[in-house]
């Protein structure tokens, strides 16, 4: 379904500012599987789904999605395959513009527009139905601006734009991160439910070893730009969030040994 | 009453122009420089075509085109070459003004034997009213070709205005108010930003091709110079326009630009009527702008104290 081969990216070459995102990231997805990805700050997670959506072209490596080779495509190219839900509750709503206009954008995701009318009744009436399904009142309001809504209803919103249309893959970037607690769990009922409904592919990074190991049928965890560790089939069901943090103590540790053994070796040989 | 009209004209006129303003500096944040070149260009185009004897309607839709293309310009040169957007502007507006010379072929080209739209207002109001001179209307008596060109002004504005309102509810249309409103947003639903930016800038100056288009078969001569300081006029016309209609919805704006440029020709008509000096007009204008996008920001910080910083 997604097949990631060898993928690099380097931000800033040649500068000081050089930073290896990707360091050769290889992953193999089947067609409705819903993979997890966990890692420390800075580890590359949000690099390799941009990586994916194409925000920017990777510097080598391929990318297939769909049977189809994507690595050259610009974002608004591959939006015809991929879905999208941003970190940022701002990021993935028009503010100024109707809860009804944003949604009418979205059930045309990846298709050419031209000049029908982007509202009519029937799609309106279709729009408050799907919104109803959210339960959060919004279905009498869909005139309102998107703008005036709180962080955990445009994440709502969002989610139900990026799977309007369903989508070869659904991306997911740490989107219940800038909610509340109670937000962010409605949200991730919604994303459980509308993933299992579709049986959409999906990556889904996040923080929360409690989503990781609730949600999803593999965790990967990356650091540096690397793929660490893979958990699949019985390791995978295996696991609790306790293992995962233990992980990322290893990885920790590790960490503060480098720096001290390249001392030691440092004064040893100089 | 004859200046009114004749202000109200100009201004519905240049309504277009601030229609095109609208386009770029509101909905996409675009400070298009263009606009001083593309008027002129609008203006030069249809002159031309109407001296060959081209008939007006389709020498207006020229003037159209013409700005069409150089907008496009503009965003392509923004977009695919990386330029940065105000001199992407400056560069096509630079160029536009050896273009219109060459266009012109002189730096001002009279009108006034030749059939244009306005002429045609004229000829049709006559038949309607029996080849009467003047209409009486409120006991003033009014020219009657200053009234068929105000009608005429107000018909076509509004048919502007309205196809333009329509454009913005259709998928297209949506799409590119939604492209001002959060690129990243409608990037990830499909659709290229920067097909859509070259797209409006080339609809924004088209619409300020076409007021330089009926500015010059109005006054009746295209002259080189008469797109300068037009952008900071357009940008006056919809800050005024946004203060009177008070809200976001781009229906009351488009609708607010036509009312603040019309407004604002007759505030202009009247000063000057009052003995301010013509060569201040630029000036005054340029100041009001400043003033307008200044004074909002002003206000709230003289509203909300500035923090104190906490006592430990
Ligand atoms: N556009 C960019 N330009 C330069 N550097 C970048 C860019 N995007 C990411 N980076 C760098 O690449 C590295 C990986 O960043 P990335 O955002 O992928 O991390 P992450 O795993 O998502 O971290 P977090 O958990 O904090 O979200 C970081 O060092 C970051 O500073
Ligand atoms: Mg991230």
């Amino acid at each position: 379904m997604l097949d990631l081969d060898q993928i690099l990216k380097t931000f800033n070459p040649g500068t000081p500012n050089e930073v290896r995102a990707l360091r050769g990231v290889s992953l193999r997805l089947e067609r409705g599987s819903f993979l997890i990805i966990i890692g420390t700050n800075g580890s590359g997670k949000s690099t390799l789904l941009n990586a994916v959506a194409g925000t920017f072209l990777v510097d080598t490596g391929r990318i297939t999605l769909a049977g189809q080779d994507i690595t050259r495509w610009s974002e608004h190219q591959r939006a015809r395959l991929v879905g999208r839900v941003f970190q940022n509750p701002f990021s993935g709503t028009a503010p100024t513009m109707s809860i009804a206009e944003n949604l009418a954008m979205a059930a045309l995701r990846g298709r050419p527009r031209g000049f029908g009318w982007a509202l009519n009744a029937r799609l309106k009436g279709e729009i408050r139905d799907r919104i109803r399904t959210l339960n959060m009142g919004l279905e009498d309001r869909v005139d309102n601006a998107i703008g005036s809504l709180s962080g955990g209803q445009r994440q709502a919103l969002t989610l139900l734009m990026a799977t309007w249309l369903k989508p070869e893959l659904l991306l997911l970037d740490e989107h219940t991160a800038a909610l509340d607690p109670k937000s962010a769990d409605q949200v991730i009922r919604l994303t459980h439910e509308i993933i299992q409904k579709d049986r959409l592919t999906t990556l889904m990074v996040t923080h929360s070893m409690q989503q990781a190991v609730n949600l999803g049928d593999r965790i990967v965890m990356m650091h540096r730009g690397q793929v660490l560790h893979d958990l699949q089939g019985a390791e995978r069901a295996r696991v609790r969030p306790e293992d995962l943090l233990a992980r990322f103590d290893q990885v920790r540790r590790r960490e503060q040994l480098d720096p001290a053994v390249a001392e030691l070796l440092q004064r040893s040989y100089v | 009453m004859s200046l009114l009209i004749g202000a109200s004209t100009i201004g519905l006129i240049l309504a277009l122009l601030a229609l095109g303003v609208y386009l770029s500096f509101r909905i996409f944040n675009f400070p298009d420089i263009t606009v001083d070149g593309s008027l002129t260009f609008g203006a030069s185009v249809t002159a031309i075509l109407l001296v060959r004897h081209v008939p007006p309607v389709l020498a207006t839709l020229a003037g159209f085109g013409a700005g069409f293309l150089a907008g496009a310009l503009t965003g392509i040169l923004h977009t695919k070459f990386k330029i940065h957007g105000l001199l992407s502007g400056i560069l096509v507006m630079t160029a536009l003004y050896s273009v219109n010379l060459h266009v012109m072929g002189k730096s001002n080209l009279p009108l006034l034997n030749e059939k244009t739209l306005a002429t045609a207002a004229e000829h049709l109001a006559m038949r309607l009213r029996g080849g009467e001179q003047d209409v009486g209307i409120l006991g003033w008596s009014v020219g009657l070709r200053d009234l068929s060109m105000l009608l005429g002004a107000v018909g076509l504005v509004g048919a502007v205005g309205g196809i333009l309102y329509a454009f913005f509810c259709t998928d297209l249309g949506t799409a590119m108010r939604a492209t001002g409103d959060n690129p990243q947003m409608i990037r990830a639903l499909g659709v290229s930003v920067d097909f859509i930016l070259i797209l409006g800038l080339a609809l924004s100056n088209g619409l300020v091709a076409l007021a330089g288009s009926l500015l010059a078969q109005y006054q009746g001569f295209a002259d080189v110079q008469m797109g300068i300081g037009m952008v900071v006029w357009g940008l006056a016309s919809v800050i005024i326009g946004e203060a009177l209609v008070g809200t976001q919805r781009f229906g009351f704006l488009i609708t607010g630009a036509v009312m603040g440029s019309v407004l604002f020709r007759l505030l202009v008509a009247i000063a000057l009527r009052w003995g301010l000096n013509p060569n201040d007009l630029k000036l005054i204008t340029a100041v009001f702008v400043f003033v307008a996008l200044v004074a909002p920001n002003l206000v709230r910080r003289l509203r909300s104290p500035v923090p104190k910083p906490n006592p430990a």
